[in-house]
């Protein structure tokens, strides 16, 4: 009898921990779902990790692209946003995972466009880790490493008419106390360009 | 003086007349663009015909209309789109008649009028062609695919019922897509 119990027991811790999401199982890192610690070098070589860059309210992880035109059209926008919630406590961590951009070029034009740094995934292996396909894509991390809202930055890449400022939302709900209204929201991207493409 | 002004108006007629003969070759050579709603696809010969289509539309266009159909969104600014196109365009060549095959731009509105259908002129496209205009991106990228995050280019295949049967973010593998267009295309009976 003991040992059925012994068996069962194991069935059902196997279970819950193949059915808890990490970040570790490859391809949807929801909403609600805990990021582990992770280090990926910077545009230098030098391995920074998102404990020692995330700010005291946590941080937002952007993938950029060097070559992508809705990115460079958010640029203006990424770097405002930066700046307005750099003191408020939330970092920006831009991360390049384009298997077709080089370093020098990431390197050049992270230097001419964003003052936070831009680390570089070689082989995509982060952006498949979180699910990652676009091209400016956000992820806001809170302080304690729960992903809080994914997804586009606002509603209109050409920032004519934008009626919908979900990343700031997001941040503002978040810093207040109060939900998160719209947790996700997709938008027309580049694709982020892997290795085996 | 009686002579000058003579002269002036002389050259001025000459000078309007050059300006609606230009603007005539200008506007033949334009590309034509209609409104949501219009009826009609290129011909071989035909301009380009870009369509304006809103949310409202768009939803309509998604629908299977007793075939297959096979959903190219891409624009101008984007170079893997750009990169596959001639891919797209032997596909389509392939199977008209048995597919209905359409073209989604997400390019500026403003795009309509040159960048958009120059482009698909010079690809030599016949596949009906429409520009999404939308402020709901995100609602947009929802009802085509759950597994779409908006990244372009986009090409998904429904069946006949509107049931997913391919789709990919990036570019088409020709011969995968293949398979799936002919799973849905049954050779025809001699």
């Amino acid at each position: 009898m003991r040992q059925k119990i012994a068996i069962l027991f194991s069935i059902f811790a196997l279970l819950a921990f193949v059915l808890v999401p990490t970040v570790s199982e490859a391809g949807d890192f929801a909403v609600g779902t805990t990021l582990e610690n992770f280090s990926l070098p910077d545009t230098d070589g030098k391995a920074r990790s998102f404990n020692d860059l995330k700010g005291k309210n946590g941080a937002v992880i952007v993938f950029l692209s060097a070559q992508c035109p809705v990115v460079k059209a958010y640029n203006e926008r990424i770097s405002q946003i930066a700046a307005d919630y750099a003191a408020k406590g939330i970092a920006f961590i831009g991360i390049n995972s384009n298997s077709t951009e080089s370093l020098d070029w990431v390197k050049s034009n992270a230097a001419e466009n964003y003052k936070f740094p831009v680390l570089i995934d070689k082989g995509n292996v982060f952006a498949d880790k979180l699910g990652a396909t676009v091209t400016p894509e956000v992820y806001y991390i809170d302080a304690k490493n729960v992903l809080r809202y994914h997804g586009a930055i606002d509603n209109d890449r050409s920032a004519k008419a934008i009626t919908e400022n979900y990343l700031r939302a997001a941040f503002d709900a978040s810093l207040s106390g109060k939900a998160i209204e719209k947790t996700r929201a997709n938008a027309f991207g580049c694709s982020i360009k892997r290795v085996a493409e | 003086m009686k002579e000058s002004i003579c002269l002036w108006t002389k050259a001025g007629v000459n000078g309007w007349l050059f300006v609606l003969v230009l603007s005539v070759a200008v506007f033949a050579q334009r590309p034509v663009v209609t409104p949501p709603g219009s009826a009609a696809g290129p011909g071989p010969s035909s301009p380009v015909v870009v369509k304006l289509v809103d949310e409202v539309a768009f939803k309509k266009l998604i629908v299977p209309n007793g075939k297959p159909l096979l959903i190219n969104f891409w624009a101008t600014w984007c170079d893997p789109c750009r990169e596959e196109f001639p891919d797209l365009v032997k596909l389509d060549t392939e199977y008209r008649g048995k597919i209905d095959f359409i073209t989604v731009s997400l390019d500026d509105p403003e795009d309509i009028a040159v960048a958009v259908p120059k482009f698909l002129a010079a690809m030599k496209a016949q596949m009906p062609a429409y520009l999404l205009k939308t402020a709901d991106e995100s609602a947009v990228i929802s009802s085509v695919s759950k597994d779409w995050q908006g990244g372009m280019p986009f090409t998904v295949l429904f069946n006949e019922k509107g049931e997913t049967k391919y789709f990919r973010q990036g570019k088409v593998v020709l011969e995968t897509l293949r398979v799936e267009l002919n799973k849905l295309t049954p050779p025809a009976i001699p």
